[in-house]
């Protein structure tokens, strides 16, 4: 009954671009997107309680790698995915590994210094990255024979979204989704119960980064173009925002955290014009302080 | 009886200072040994080391025949000997049932996609609510750790530590913070424990609650073992009076 449930739900997000015209479309795959990210970042922060800043760059680091392999050195798009899913998994483990050793700070800091060094990167990357400018007038390959392009696209996306849901799903109801919240609520204690702390967290941190790869390769042919101010530290802030705003912790809180704050700025632009913002700095300091749980958590309390 | 776990000549210095000093003894399946001394007397650094909290100086720590010094807690757990806090640590985010599930940690197969993974899910589950009802928390299965008293957060540390299945559980103090009604259902819980053959490892202060109790003492000072026997051969123990001079009372 509950499967029915979820495969309607996701029939409908499938049926939808249908009958979108190609504005609503865009706005509607970008809505997709920030809601697997944001999944991801959940599992990452909110499940496994390590504050990491890369989960954006890592978008961003998917993102380019396609393009590159594929425009750059010419390979064939399978190639080019699998070596791209590669390169974020590659950099996530060197980045993990002596970060996780450390205490939950370090993180913090080293995933910061990674994010900052991404966009100097892509800046100074010359022809390879396009520089400033980044890459653009690119089309996705066929596939078959078929071009996949409009409301098919989107399906694409919605596919990326539900394979990215079923899978983190599946993990948090395990004994591997439970030992990432009891890593994160007592490490000590985790341990003494067999989880091995340090492996545990490489591990989350290498999927969801992956995750977040793979959602920047689907990303890169929704606008087909890829510069260095879309991946900057903005938007690693506001991934951050719409998991504490959402609930940290729960899938649910994710997805409502990632719809209200990628829709919020349609709603206030008109408004108040770029000051969202701040509209949305004192959504987060207000969730911190009066409902730690977030929006998901306020649901909570009313429903009962 | 066959001896679970073996402690041989096992030392720790802290710089200048011996915490243990050539410790021996061994624990038996189904046995309750108590291990007590005067406080600074190497009780909790013992504890760690075999735990593998602290590393150890020289000596010796065998469980079920093979080494286990030197191993960091995660994988002493998995080989089945299982501890408990003298501070509870619970995992604050989830409730009752959920951290008891933590203890099965390893005992799950690894493939959380396969068929098998959702029956084992289900068949983890009842055993921890078996748990749970067995140390006297039934009722409290959903309830959010947060509300849960002291004594009842003690009981939680149990039957976590149960549901890894162990075959001995190293207890830190489990006596200290609980009301004596609490210490009564303790000792029975712990009575219980060993009746199933899972060897238990007392770390105590407590001597009214510890004697009655243990099948046998290890009574430590300054580190070294002064003497060990049942309670009545170690109550009566002239270097243990002298040890806990002016403390008799207390024995």
């Amino acid at each position: 009954m509950k499967r029915i449930a979820w495969v309607a739900g996701f029939i409908v997000l499938a049926a939808l671009p249908f009958f979108l015209g190609s504005y609503h479309n865009d706005v509607y795959r970008k809505l997709l997107l920030w809601i697997t990210l944001a999944l991801g970042y959940n599992f990452l922060f909110g499940i496994c309680g390590q504050v990491a800043f890369s989960h954006f760059a890592f978008y961003g680091i998917g993102a380019y790698s396609v393009v590159i392999l594929l425009f750059q050195f010419n390979l064939p798009l399978p190639v080019a995915i699998v070596l791209g899913v590669v390169i974020c998994a590659g950099i996530a483990l060197v980045v993990a590994i002596p970060a996780t050793r450390l205490e939950g700070f370090y993180l913090a800091l080293v995933t910061l210094a990674l994010a900052q060094l991404f966009i100097v990167v892509l800046n100074e990357g010359g022809n390879v990255t396009g520089g400033t400018g980044g890459i653009a007038n690119y089309r996705l390959p066929p596939i078959f024979g078929w071009r996949i392009a409009g409301p098919p696209y989107t399906l694409v996306i919605v596919g990326l979204l539900a394979a990215t849901f079923a899978l983190l799903w599946r993990l948090d109801h395990s004994w591997f989704g439970r030992a990432c919240r009891a890593l994160r609520d007592n490490p000590e204690a985790a341990a003494a119960m067999g989880v091995d702390v340090a492996r545990t967290k490489v591990i989350v941190f290498t999927l969801t980064s992956a995750l977040a790869g793979i959602a920047g390769m689907v990303y890169a042919f929704v606008d087909n173009t890829v510069n260095p101010p879309i991946f900057g530290l903005d938007n690693a802030f506001l991934i951050l925002f719409m998991v504490i705003v959402g609930g940290a912790g729960r899938h649910a809180g994710a997805v409502i955290g990632a719809t209200l704050l990628f829709l919020l700025p349609f709603w206030l632009s008109p408004l108040v014009g770029h000051h969202h913002q701040l509209i949305f700095g004192v959504l987060v300091v207000a969730a911190i302080l009066a409902q730690p749980k977030g929006l998901i958590g306020l649901w909570d309390r009313f429903s009962k | 009886m066959g001896s679970i776990l073996e402690v041989r000549r096992l030392t720790k210095r802290f710089g200048g200072l011996t915490a243990v000093a050539g410790l021996d003894f061994n624990l038996g399946d189904g046995e309750i040994l108590g291990l007590i001394g005067p406080n600074g007397a190497g009780k909790t650094t013992t504890f760690n080391i075999i735990a593998g909290t602290y590393a150890a100086d020289e000596g010796e720590v065998r469980f079920a025949g093979e080494p286990i010094l030197g191993l960091p807690p995660h994988q002493i757990a998995r080989r089945g000997l299982m501890r408990t806090f003298q501070h509870n640590r619970p995992f604050g985010g989830m409730p009752v049932l959920e951290n008891v599930m933590v203890g099965a940690h390893t005992r799950f197969s690894r493939n959380v996609f396969s068929r098998k993974a959702s029956t084992e899910e289900r068949d983890r589950r009842r055993r921890a609510e078996e748990l749970i009802e067995f140390v006297g928390l039934g009722g409290l299965r959903d309830a959010d750790v947060g509300t849960l008293s002291f004594g009842q957060g003690r009981l939680l540390e149990i039957a976590r530590a149960l549901a890894g299945e162990p075959r001995a559980i190293l207890f830190d103090e489990p006596a200290a913070g609980l009301t004596a009604a609490e210490i009564d259902r303790l000792a029975g819980i712990l009575r219980g424990i060993a009746e199933r053959g899972i060897a238990v490892l007392l770390i105590e202060h407590d001597m009214r609650f510890l004697l009655p109790l243990a099948h046998r003492v290890v009574v430590l000072n300054f580190g070294a073992r002064i003497a060990q026997g049942t309670p009545q051969e170690v109550r009566s123990d002239r270097a243990v009076m002298e040890a806990y001079l002016g403390d008799a009372a207390a024995l």
